[in-house]
This record gives structure tokens, C-alpha cells and sequence, in this order.
């Protein structure tokens, strides 16, 4: 039985004019330039004076002025353990609630995919976490849901044995991740669901008639095709998640003691509290390269998430 | 034994709306290839997956093997299925996806790469595709993995559906002279579904014709061409398709581009009986004899197209609104805006019912 | 051999395949409902409690049975005029200079790329991984000497540029979508550049960029850090109205939470009727 063997298809390659080419390149760079400049000024400046403010010795409360102060600010950060312990803290409290939110906006999605009586307004109800004022989640998690003698949860975990909890003085950390994944569950959820919607159907019906039940489809099929949804839902939401300050500020202050100061708070606490600019600065400086360091490992992991969006014309 | 019973089987969509298969009644012989063919919305594809189980009946069963699968899984009916955009699993290796079944079932490692090699050289599938994902191959490619997953099963039916669709017109051809032979020497039980009647006609030992969820007529392709039990049948098998005229009875026959043309026998019995005034003709492309003024069917050529070894002539004959298409020699057929005769044999003539489509005959 | 009158119907409790189909169906469909409501119930509560007199809501057992009341609303309300408007003008600001700048941008690294489409794009998005936390304090001394401290401008440029990475990649996704054989059909009837963003992108992106603002009108309006450390008076906003109306001393859960809904309406109720947008938006344009 011969053969005629059909070629690969060749990839589309976008066709660059010549001639005209860098009148052309400057056309297709005007667009950008707008967005480009007015980021780097607003981002950038700032990022530079603070560069220079961690070398220098600053306190607001004290007359005189920012003076040179060489790698003194440095060595601070890098030998106090309040740093490195609000480095940790973010670390955990990023990782347990982006982690926790994935997992449950998975199963909330795989929940919404199928068709049921009401399906509309359950979606609507799971989406509303994430519209809430950070804000006002934590001020009404912090009491009207959380108080120890009023608060909601006490009652309805009653019957359960569980009696008159202060739930931000004992489980401080864990109320506080517990907010941090209440609110960005939604947010995972509408993008699996995306992944979700975008499975072709057919595949699952041949499947069916190869013998796979629902689980096996699952973990053989479905959890594959979600790959770039869920790294996109991890590295967006992390992006946000660490930067949590609202609900650190305005449901534990950062206590009991620094049990919940995360990066964002401590370099509050630093500019506000202690007025050391400098400190504070070199505190911001060495949390961008951490970043910088960590974003650059993570997307190298992810970079699938860019070839995800390659351009196609 | 792996024969294939549609019993009745019924699907309807929604209440109160036509069924999309209505009491579907087939047998399918062990071991044949049986074809369902007909336009879109004939019910072709519904019927093919209430087979696979993938749709359920509303009414009557499906038996294989004598079994009824009516309410058994798709896993459990020992099917396998060659879907229209092959539903190749995108992230696994052609070699997975091959051996998808296999693992499912618990076959083991060792056993399910000596099958999938073994049907990817049944397919002519270069070792080297099966580690290659299905994005990085054809479509040609691609469609022979589909079919190799199907093989691979050594299942009890072949179920495929419009597998040649997506591809190109050249490589379908080849394609189907080889789904044929494969079939032939793997002696699996297939039904085949399209929409293209020469697939239809090449391929299957018999053929089921389908349109608005009936099925018209059941044959063997000779027996369809030359047997049309209605005018849908008539229409539909056979290209370039049969010339259909609604024509008014006289006396001694019917009228025909301002001739009478004599009708045989046994269909003047049957119109009459009917009761009818009028009756649709049939007449396929070659039947029309091209005869040199001696005919008694004249017509104006509007149309040639050249196809080498024939010529196909539209021609609009006298008295008449819509051209007909004859076959003719393709070495000097009449030029165009020629007056042409033709001349037809009584038994090359079909005869239907004008309301009914059903054929006149003795 | 054309069957003329329709088969007898089985009905769906006769087949035992569908019956098991529709239980299923049935219990997870309580399931999901199950999961939405208590998931829902923090913001339930929340506006429960805002209608309920301070006496009321300092009970235990929490009272579900109450004389509803508007008295707290009546408070926040008389409180929180200044702040309102100042994040109206700081949220709508914000989003329209984002678009302003966003679409170009997104054109500029979607239909019409620029060469080195991915090193831009990665720019954009890596200023979101640097923690803004990091640059407040020289940003409050910057504030300081440009004489924007409290002023509606800082926050509308801020929020401009906390929203913009997020805006481009979300619009140049949309802009992706359309079909480049449109955009050719254009070309060919001699559009330009601005007749083929104007007539061609802009139509069909429409829906997408509606998305792409209310993300905007959503994070500029629930900000809060940049608000507590950059404003006090001449350009607080709601959540730090919202802050203040947290007393140093002394439980006040009514008030709180009609505060906390006060604040939060607006969004939620934006989001709620612009739904399919949201959806669409957070998926990236994948959810239609």
C-alpha cells in the first residue's frame, strides 16, 4: 500500500515589507510609545529614587535631611529578622492562598461547567467575592463575621463544638489567608472555567468510546488541556496576592506581635511608624530583585503562557 | 459474530418536532461495510451515534451481535469510532493516543506497543510520527491516527463518521480505496457515514440511502443505480445526477419538449391506475443519445464542460425552462449554441409519482 | 419505503442510562448551589447587618429576625460625599487614560507588531511584579516636591499605571481575535492605519474593551494603599472613608457594615449587570 506522503504544513510567517522598512518599523513603534514612556516615567522614576534613598541615611522626623549612608541600609535589611520574617510571611501567605484558590476555582469550574437550574445566578453569586472592596471584605470579615461573642462563623460552627473562637488573636495567619482566598477564587475559577469551555467536545466523546470514565477523562485529558489556564491563573494571581496590604492593615495590624506582617505591610510600617525612608527603601530594593529573581524562574516555568498569546497576523 | 440490528430506533429531539431518525429499521451483516449516505439533516450522523451511544433513543433498540446495547455505555459496546475532526487527543503522543483504548481496558505496556505498531504499520505510519504530538502532523496524517485508535481496539464495529471530509480531493481518493482494502482484509463489521454519494457508491457493499430521518432505500450501489425505489433515491445517486422533469400525460405517453414521447408499459399501467394527469420523468445523463436530427428530443446546447474522456452538455431542450445534462463523447462534442436532437430507449425511462416521489413501475 | 407516521417515544424514566444522567445532573446541581450560597454568605451578611440598629447586630446569637433599619445608612451617607466624588473622578480618570494609551499600545503589539512584541509585553507586565509597596515612600517624597500630595491628579496618574500592563494585555488579546482576513478586505480597500483601528478594530473589540474597563473601574476603585499613604483630605476616597468609619475604640458592626456596603455597591452591582463582560474579561476573552 503506497503512500503519497502529504508535507507538514508550513508555519505562517508575517511577511515584514522591505523597502519601506524603517518607515515602516517607526509606524508600527508610534502606537506604543505613548503607553511605553507614560510607564516609564510614572514606574521607573520613582524606582530610581528609591535606589538612591537606600543609600542614604533619611528620617523624616529628624531635621537635616537625607545624608550619604552608604551600604548601611543594606546591611540593615539583610541582618534584621523583622525583614526576613515578613519575607517569609508573604512567601507562605502567597503560596497557601494562590495554591488554595486554584484548587478550589478548579473544582468551582468543573461545578459550573455543566448545565443546571440557576446556573446564571450561581455564577453570579461565586463571582462576588472578587467585586467586594478589599477593604470592606476584611473590616467585615474581621467582624461581622469573625468576632468572637457576634460573629457569624462562631454560631455556625456550633454545633460542630467549636465555641467563641477569637479567630484573629489564635488563627490570626489563617483568618487572613482565608480572606486572601475568598476573594480571589472567582478570579481562578473564570479562568479555568475558560479552559474548561474551551475543551473540544469532540475529544471527549472519543474518550467515552474508548473507554474512559469520568475520573480517567479528568486526569487523562482534561487536567492536560488546563495546564496554561491554570499557570496563567497561578502567576496573575500571585502577582496580586503579594501584594496583599488591605486585609493584613485593617483585620490584624500585622499581629499578634508580626505574626501576620507580610513585605507590604512591614514597608508600611517602616515609612509610617518608624518615618526611615532610607530603611524602608532599601527594604523596597531588595523585595524588587527578590521579585525580580523569582518572576524571572517562574516565567521561565511559564513561559508557555506567552507562546499562549503569540500574535497571529 | 459481530452483525449490527436497528430496530425501529427512534431519535427526537425536541416534543412535538420531526424525529431527527424516525423507526429506523437496518441489518447489517457480520462483516460488511454498509454505508449511510444522504444530504444534511437526513439523520445520518444521529443514527451512526445512537450506535455508538452517544445519543440516546427515544424509541426502538440497537442490537449488536445480537445483543441489545440499547442502554449499554459507549465503553462497553466493543465499538470503535473515526470521528469527522479525528478528536485526536491534542496533548498526548500519536502513540498514546493509539493505545489511549488499550490502557483504559488495563492491557499492559509491553502489549499495547507491539498493537500500536503493529497498526501503524498496517496504516503506513513511519515510526517516528509516534512520538510526535497530533498538532505536528497533517491532516492526511492525522486522519490515519484517528484510524489507527480505531484499529487498535480489534473492536466488533467500525463506526466512522465523514472521515475523508477534511481532506483534500486527491488524498481522499487514495484514502478511500485504502479504508476499503483495510476493511476488506480486517473483515470488521463498519458503518460508514457521508454525504458523498461516490464515496457511498465506491466503498460500500451495500448502501443506505437517508433524507429527513427515513431511510429511503437499502441496496447495493448497482441496485440503487439501476433500481431507484423513489424519486429522492433517483435524484441523489448517481452524478451527474439523474435528470428529473415534471411532464404532463398525453395520449400514447408523456410531452416532452414539444414531442410526445411514448412511455413503456408497465409505467402507463401504473399512472393510470394513480390516477394521474402529470408524472416526474427520469432519465440519466447517459440514456440521452446524441443522434444527428434523428432524435426526438431537440435542445440548444448552453452549456460544454469538458472532462476529457466525456463531454457533459447542458442543454435546454425545446419548450422547456430548466436544461438537462446529457453525456457525450469528449472528443468532438457539439459546440456551444448548437441545436442538438437526442433520442431515448423506453426502458432507460423512470417514471414517479408527482406528490409521493414513489416510482411507477409494474 | 418512506415510514409516514412517527415512532411511539420513550419517555426518559423508561431508559436507565438517562435516568442516571438526570440524577446526576440534579445532585450536582444542589451541590454547586450549595457552594454559591456559601460562598455568597459573607456579603449576605454583610448587608444584613448594615440594616440592622448597632443593638442588634451585637447580639449572640446573631439575629436573622430583626426591625430593619436605615439609621446607619443615614450616617455613612451624611459622611461620605467628598469621598465619593473623589473616586468617582479618580476611577473614571484613570480608565480612560488607560484606554487612551492601552489601545495603541495593544495595536501596537497584536495586529501591527512591533519586532520585539514580547520583550514589550514582558515590560509592561513585569512593572505589576514590582511591589508598589516598595517605592512609598520615595513616591510620598516625589508627591511631596511636585506638589501633587492629596491631589485627585496623583491618584489618577497612579491608578493609570497600576491598571495599564493588565488593560494591554487583556485588549491585545481581544485585538487577536479578529480575523485577519477583515483586516486585509480593509487593507485592500485602502484603509490606513487609523481607518483600520477606527472602522475595523475598534467595532469588534468593543465588547472586549468594555471588559477591559470595568477590570480598570474595579482595582481603581477598591484601592487602598496608594490612597492611605498618598491623600488625607483633597482626595481621600471611599475605602479610606471606609477606614474611617472603623472607631479606635469600641465595636460599632452595624455601622461597619453599612459602610462596608455603601463602598461596595457600586462595583458589585456594575459587575453584576455587566456580568458576561467581567467573565469575558477575566478569561482573557476566552468565555464568551
Amino acid at each position: 500500500m503506497t503512500v503519497v506522503e502529504d508535507l507538514a504544513p508550513t508555519p505562517r510567517v508575517e511577511v515584514k515589507p522591505r523597502g519601506a522598512d524603517r518607515r515602516e518599523r517607526w509606524q508600527r513603534r508610534l502606537p506604543l510609545l505613548p503607553a511605553l514612556i507614560y510607564i516609564v516615567i510614572v514606574t521607573q522614576i520613582p524606582f530610581l529614587v528609591t535606589v538612591w534613598y537606600s543609600f542614604q541615611n533619611y528620617f523624616w522626623d529628624q531635621p537635616g535631611g537625607a545624608h550619604w549612608a552608604g551600604v548601611s541600609n543594606y546591611s540593615t535589611v539583610f541582618t534584621s529578622a523583622a525583614f526576613r520574617s515578613a519575607l517569609l510571611r508573604s512567601v507562605e501567605m502567597t503560596v497557601a492562598a494562590v495554591i488554595i484558590a486554584m484548587i478550589l476555582g478548579v473544582a468551582f469550574a468543573v461545578l459550573l461547567d455543566r448545565k443546571f437550574l440557576g446556573r446564571g445566578v450561581a455564577r453570579t453569586l461565586i463571582i462576588t467575592p472578587f467585586l467586594v472592596m478589599p477593604a470592606a471584605a476584611a473590616l467585615v470579615w474581621a467582624g461581622p463575621m469573625l468576632d468572637p461573642n457576634f460573629g457569624l462563623l462562631n454560631w455556625l460552627l456550633e454545633p460542630f463544638g467549636v465555641h467563641h473562637v477569637a479567630w484573629l488573636s489564635t488563627h490570626a495567619l489563617g483568618s487572613v489567608i482565608v480572606v486572601m482566598i475568598w476573594q480571589w477564587t472567582p478570579f481562578m475559577t473564570l479562568i479555568i472555567l475558560a479552559g474548561l469551555q474551551s475543551q473540544p467536545a469532540d475529544t471527549l466523546e472519543a474518550a467515552k468510546v474508548d473507554g474512559a470514565g469520568a475520573f480517567a477523562t479528568f486526569r487523562e485529558l482534561t487536567i492536560p488541556h488546563l495546564r496554561p489556564y491554570i499557570e496563567l491563573g497561578i502567576l496573575l494571581g500571585s502577582i496580586y496576592l503579594v501584594n496583599t496590604f488591605d486585609a493584613v492593615r485593617l483585620m490584624t495590624n500585622g499581629g499578634p506581635g508580626t505574626s501576620t506582617t507580610n513585605l507590604p505591610f512591614y514597608l508600611y510600617q517602616q515609612v509610617n511608624n518608624a518615618f526611615d525612608v532610607g530603611g524602608a527603601a532599601a527594604a523596597g530594593v531588595v523585595t524588587v530583585i527578590l521579585t525580580i529573581i523569582v518572576a524571572t524562574f517562574a516565567l521561565r516555568l511559564f513561559a508557555r503562557v506567552f507562546q499562549f498569546e503569540e500574535a497571529g497576523s | 459474530m459481530a452483525n449490527v440490528k436497528y430496530v425501529s430506533a427512534s431519535r427526537v429531539y425536541a416534543k412535538d418536532t420531526p424525529p431527527a431518525v424516525n423507526a429506523l429499521d437496518l441489518d447489517i451483516q457480520d462483516g460488511e461495510f454498509m454505508v449511510l449516505v444522504g444530504p444534511s439533516g437526513s439523520g445520518k450522523t444521529t443514527a451512526l451515534r445512537m450506535l455508538a451511544g452517544l445519543e440516546p433513543l427515544d424509541g426502538g433498540r440497537v442490537e449488536i451481535g445480537d445483543r441489545d446495547v440499547t442502554f449499554v455505555p459507549p465503553k462497553d459496546r466493543d465499538i470503535a469510532m473515526v470521528f469527522q475532526n479525528y478528536a485526536l487527543y491534542p496533548q498526548k503522543t500519536v502513540a498514546d493516543n493509539m493505545g489511549f483504548a488499550l490502557k483504559m481496558q488495563g492491557v499492559n505496556k509491553e502489549e499495547r506497543d507491539r498493537r500500536v505498531r503493529e497498526a501503524a504499520r498496517l496504516l503506513d505510519l513511519d515510526d517516528s510520527l509516534l512520538d510526535r504530538k497530533p498538532k505536528q502532523l497533517s491532516g492526511g496524517q492525522r486522519q490515519r491516527v484517528a484510524m489507527g485508535r480505531a484499529i487498535v481496539r480489534e473492536p466488533q464495529v467500525f463506526l466512522m463518521d465523514e472521515p475523508l471530509s477534511n481532506l483534500d480531493a486527491k488524498l481522499r481518493v487514495q484514502t478511500r480505496s485504502q479504508i476499503a482494502e483495510l476493511q476488506h482484509r480486517l473483515g470488521i463489521t463498519t458503518v460508514y457515514v457521508t454525504h458523498d454519494q461516490v464515496e457511498a457508491m465506491t466503498m460500500g457493499h451495500r448502501v443506505a440511502v437517508l433524507s429527513g430521518g427515513n431511510l429511503q432505500q437499502c441496496a447495493s450501489p448497482r441496485e440503487l443505480y439501476e433500481n431507484p425505489v423513489n424519486q429522492f433515491v433517483a435524484g441523489f445517486i448517481g452524478s451527474p445526477a439523474m435528470n428529473l422533469q415534471t411532464v404532463p400525460m398525453v395520449d400514447g405517453g408523456v410531452e416532452l419538449a414539444n414531442t410526445v414521447l411514448p412511455l413503456p408499459g408497465p409505467i402507463q399501467t401504473a399512472a393510470k391506475g394513480a390516477g394521474l394527469s402529470e408524472l416526474v420523468l427520469g432519465i440519466r445523463p447517459e440514456h440521452l443519445h446524441l443522434a444527428n436530427g434523428a432524435g426526438e428530443l431537440p435542445g440548444d446546447v448552453i452549456l460544454v464542460e469538458e472532462l476529457g474522456a466525456d463531454a457533459l452538455l447542458h442543454v435546454r431542450l425545446a419548450g422547456t425552462d430548466s436544461p438537462v445534462v446529457a453525456r457525450a463523447e469528449g472528443r468532438r462534442p457539439p459546440a456551444l449554441g448548437a441545436h442538438v436532437t437526442f433520442s431515448v430507449q423506453p426502458d432507460d425511462m423512470f417514471a414517479f409519482h408527482p406528490v409521493t416521489g414513489a416510482r411507477l413501475a409494474g | 419505503m418512506t415510514a409516514a407516521t412517527a415512532a411511539p417515544i420513550r419517555t426518559t424514566s423508561e431508559d436507565p442510562r438517562r435516568r442516571r444522567e438526570m440524577a446526576g445532573k440534579v445532585g450536582w446541581g444542589v451541590v454547586a448551589w450549595v457552594v454559591s450560597i456559601a460562598f455568597f454568605l459573607p456579603v449576605l451578611w454583610m448587608v444584613i447587618t448594615a440594616f440592622k440598629p448597632e443593638s442588634a447586630a451585637e447580639t449572640w446569637p446573631p439575629q436573622f429576625v430583626f426591625r430593619p433599619t436605615l439609621s446607619e445608612f443615614s450616617l455613612v451617607f451624611s459622611g461620605m460625599g467628598p469621598y465619593l466624588t473623589h473616586s468617582v473622578i479618580a476611577t473614571i480618570g484613570s480608565t480612560i487614560l488607560v484606554l487612551l494609551l492601552g489601545v495603541p499600545a495593544s495595536y501596537a503589539l497584536s495586529v501591527r507588531p512591533v519586532k520585539r512584541w514580547r520583550d514589550g509585553l514582558f515590560f509592561f507586565i513585569s512593572t505589576k511584579m514590582l511591589p508598589i509597596v516598595a517605592a512609598i515612600g520615595p513616591l510620598y517624597v516625589i508627591a511631596l516636591k511636585t506638589h501633587l500630595l492629596d491631589s485627585i491628579w496623583l491618584l489618577i496618574i497612579l491608578y493609570t499605571a497600576m491598571n495599564l500592563p493588565l488593560a494591554i494585555w487583556m485588549i491585545r488579546s481581544f485585538m487577536l481575535e479578529v480575523p485577519s482576513e477583515l483586516l486585509e478586505a480593509a487593507r485592500l480597500d485602502g484603509a490606513g492605519r487609523i481607518r483600520e483601528i477606527t472602522s475595523v478594530i475598534l467595532p469588534i473589540t468593543t465588547p472586549g474593551l468594555v471588559s477591559t474597563a470595568l477590570i480598570c473601574v474595579i482595582f481603581a476603585w477598591n484601592e487602598l494603599f496608594l490612597a492611605l499613604n498618598l491623600t488625607i483630605t483633597n482626595a481621600a476616597t471611599m475605602p479610606m472613608f471606609l477606614i474611617s468609619s472603623v472607631p479606635q475604640e469600641g465595636l460599632y458592626i452595624a455601622h461597619l457594615s453599612a459602610a462596608a456596603t455603601v463602598a461596595s455597591i457600586p462595583v458589585i452591582i456594575v459587575g453584576w449587570i455587566a456580568q458576561r463582560s467581567l467573565v469575558r474579561g477575566l478569561s482573557m476573552g476566552a468565555i464568551k
